[in-house]
């Protein structure tokens, strides 16, 4: 493991945003830091860049504590979005690589390259003031990579972003796991970390309730899925007659069905097609990271989790 | 993080925040319109002596001697206002011969009248002259009466020694300001003496360097602390703190805000300076020439300037310091007014000791304020501008100044660290006290 975070505290006055949070993250990882607002995300990602210290615990990169590292080791696209209203936006681009070390001509290039491919070309010359926020949003993702960090921290990156920006941000993830960079994000959108990460990590009250590879975090919870769509009455009323088969997400299109006990996912098919549905879709599935979740915290990713202060967005 | 990052991070913010001043319409604005507020200014001198020309100084003449006040102010009438009998519209003075020289005195006390001239016969037959006022007379018109007694002295010579037995002995002239009794102007540093023309220009460039240093430091250091809060209520500072040190960045906006200031206050000056120097050739071409009037820049001397420019860079290093550190405290930009005046009650608590010093006063008072290094960038320049400054005194206060600059900023640098990633209510004193110790 590259990135381990490893036993952080941290107290604001009386207020314990982390309680022992640990967690590894592999090179070239794409890594999902799932929890509610509150639960200690953003305090978790302060603490590596060095802008919090903790109260104990260290959050090491290759061995070396994360304070004695450049600031150019890491990325960082904070939560609360901001830029300088009034400079234009291939100056800032060029002022916060400049931060990192890096030659103004070098950085112009970058910045315009990846303005290009985020379809934004035509942002550079613009003052930050007059871009909407989904475009503020790209610029300061801009800004986050521009230097080539070898890891790339991001706090809600998609938040406030539509489908075609978020597909735009995905692709870009992607491209840089395979330029080796380790990304780690955090989010309370489960679907955006089961269609991106390798890894999770489920935080709750500043402690990881759940951690590692996504499959095996999905199937932590030792619960048996099937997920099943049929044509025509799509509440499945045949499925009351099946002991120990329990619907636990309806849809229009597909259901999620819980089996208990000795139930097998056969028997639940052989019961569809017994009753006359027409079974379109049938796959044995693992819990989604929103179920494992609920199992995990007791209530959903978007409710607040009433811990650390109001430290700029979530802590 | 190497040496040279870090001069290169500083000097990345620095150079940033120069350009968002110079970009800055309110930056433009206020400079044109401080520029033209300091032609005005310097202006003024031109102004008054413009005034003053139409202005009749009234002047009473006394002497114990029968007929000579009669005689000295026929003389000095003719002699000064330029025609015999005086009553014309261009004349500066009106002589009233005053019998009793204790009446003269009281006249001139209640401000009848500017000034009372008194004669006496000295034992070697020459005459002594004695003006006194209560600050009503300006330095340029005692020379003038200066003057006027030197041509009665002759006159009266001639008149007393026709065969001109008795040698001539040059009439004693001196001034004396009622007002102005216990400051005695002319006991400078170590002793020096210098002249009423030279104290008062002194005082001119006091003024000008303490309500400089006062506007700048308080003006410019408001600066820096509303420059943070703009980057903490915009949400970038997430951005900076994760790309530089806190170090770094108010080291940088401190070099930044402070290196647009010195432009700022260069564009303002320059032009002033060539008014007030061009002030004096026009006052001159309009009404003649005028040895009071072109003496105010006298006392601008390189030492001065050097002494300016050494409390002017600490002191601003201090002030933005406090300034930086305050502002990282604040979340919202209109809780800016809200601390703006107790930020400002250090400078004003030094700029009375300050203005107090410029009028003479050297009271232990204001020179344990000159060397205390929050006041002494003011109250120090004053002491020097009006020349009452031992050499061991300038060290103590610089090297206080000095000792004290690291380590407010140490300390600004440490709760900016802590502060700027706190939003909401700022935080309370005891994680104030604990930032500053670096806990």
């Amino acid at each position: 493991m590259v990135l381990v975070v490893d036993g952080l505290h941290k107290r604001f006055g009386p207020v314990v945003a982390l309680d022992g949070l640990a967690f590894e993250v592999a090179p070239g990882q794409v890594f999902g830091f799932l929890g509610a607002n509150g639960a200690g995300k953003t305090t978790t990602m302060r603490i590596a860049l060095g802008i919090l210290e903790a109260d104990a615990g260290t959050v090491t990169w290759m061995g070396t504590e994360s304070r004695r590292l450049p600031r150019s080791t890491f990325g960082y696209l904070p939560e609360e979005r901001g830029l300088y209203p009034r400079m234009r936006v291939l100056d800032q681009l060029v002022f916060f690589a400049g931060l990192h070390g890096m030659p103004p001509d070098r950085a112009r290039r970058e910045a315009l390259a990846w303005l290009r491919r985020f379809r934004a070309e035509d942002l550079g010359g613009r003052r930050a003031e007059q871009l909407s926020k989904g475009n503020q949003q790209k610029v300061q993702f801009i800004a986050a990579v521009l230097h080539e960090p070898a890891v790339l921290l991001m706090d809600e990156p998609f938040t406030g972003l539509d489908p075609v920006n978020v597909a735009l941000l995905r692709e870009a993830f992607l491209e840089l796991r395979d330029r080796g960079r380790t990304v780690v994000f955090s989010t309370h959108q489960m679907e955006v970390a089961e269609a991106l990460c390798e890894a999770v990590a489920i935080v709750d009250r500043g402690r990881v309730v759940a951690g590692g590879p996504l499959r095996e975090v999905r199937r932590s919870t030792g619960r048996r899925m099937v997920r099943i769509s049929v044509a025509g009455d799509h509440r499945m009323p045949w499925l009351a007659r099946v002991p120990g088969a329990r619907v636990i997400q309806a849809g229009m299109d597909r259901a999620t069905v819980e089996l208990e006990g000795a139930l097998e996912p056969d028997e639940v098919l052989a019961a569809a097609v017994g009753a006359g549905a027409r079974v379109l879709h049938f796959e044995v599935a693992d819990p989604s990271l929103e179920q494992v979740f609920l199992d995990r915290v007791g209530r959903p990713a978007e409710q607040e989790a009433h811990l650390a202060p109001d430290l700029g967005g979530g802590a | 993080m190497s040496r040279g990052a870090t001069v290169r991070n500083i000097w990345l913010v620095a150079r940033r925040e120069i350009a968002e001043r110079a970009r800055s319409r309110a930056f433009v604005a206020s400079t044109v319109l401080l520029a033209a507020l300091g032609v005005g200014v310097a202006l003024i001198p031109l102004g008054v002596r413009l005034a003053g020309r139409a202005t009749v100084l009234g002047i009473a003449v006394s002497a114990a001697e029968p007929g000579l006040a009669t005689t000295a102010a026929r003389t000095m009438d003719t002699v000064l206002n330029g025609q015999a009998g005086g009553g014309g519209p261009a004349r500066t003075f009106a002589f009233t011969v005053y019998q009793d020289a204790t009446a003269a005195a009281s006249a001139v006390a209640d401000g009848r009248l500017v000034a009372a001239v008194r004669i006496v016969r000295g034992a070697d037959g020459g005459l002594g002259f004695t003006v006194l006022n209560v600050g009503a007379l300006a330095p340029d018109k005692a020379q003038l009466l200066g003057v006027g007694a030197f041509a009665v002295g002759v006159l009266d010579w001639t008149r007393a020694n026709p065969g001109a037995t008795r040698p001539f002995v040059a009439p004693s002239f001196s001034v004396a300001d009622a007002g102005d009794a216990g400051n005695a102007a002319g006991a400078g540093a170590g002793g020096a003496a210098f002249d009423a023309a030279e104290y008062a220009s002194r005082r001119i460039v006091g003024i000008v360097f303490v309500v400089l240093s006062f506007l700048t430091l308080v003006f410019y250091g408001m600066w820096v602390a509303s420059g943070i809060v703009a980057e903490k209520s915009g949400r970038v500072m997430e951005l900076l703190v994760s790309a530089a040190t806190a170090g770094q960045l108010v080291a940088g906006k401190i070099l930044g805000i402070g290196l647009a200031g010195l432009a700022q206050v260069g564009l303002v000056l320059v032009p002033a300076l060539l008014a007030l120097l061009a002030s004096g050739r026009i006052g001159d071409a309009l009404l003649g020439p005028d040895s009071g009037a072109g003496a105010s820049l006298g006392a601008l001397s390189p030492g001065l300037l050097l002494g300016f420019a050494v409390y002017f860079v600490l002191g601003f290093a201090l002030y933005a310091s406090l300034y930086a550190g305050a502002g990282s405290l604040l979340s919202r930009e209109e809780d800016l007014q809200t601390v703006a005046l107790p930020l400002s009650i250090p400078a004003v608590a030094g700029y009375f000791p300050a203005v107090l010093a410029l009028s003479g006063s050297n009271s232990p008072i204001i020179r344990v304020a000159s060397y205390v290094p929050l006041w002494s960038p003011f109250v120090m320049m004053s002491r020097l501008a009006v020349g009452r400054v031992e050499v061991w005194e300038l060290a103590l206060s610089l090297g206080l100044l000095a000792l004290t600059v690291p380590v407010v900023a140490l300390s600004a640098t440490r709760v900016y660290r802590a502060g700027v990633v706190l939003y909401g209510q700022p935080p309370s004193p005891r994680v104030f006290w604990r930032a500053i110790r670096g806990g």
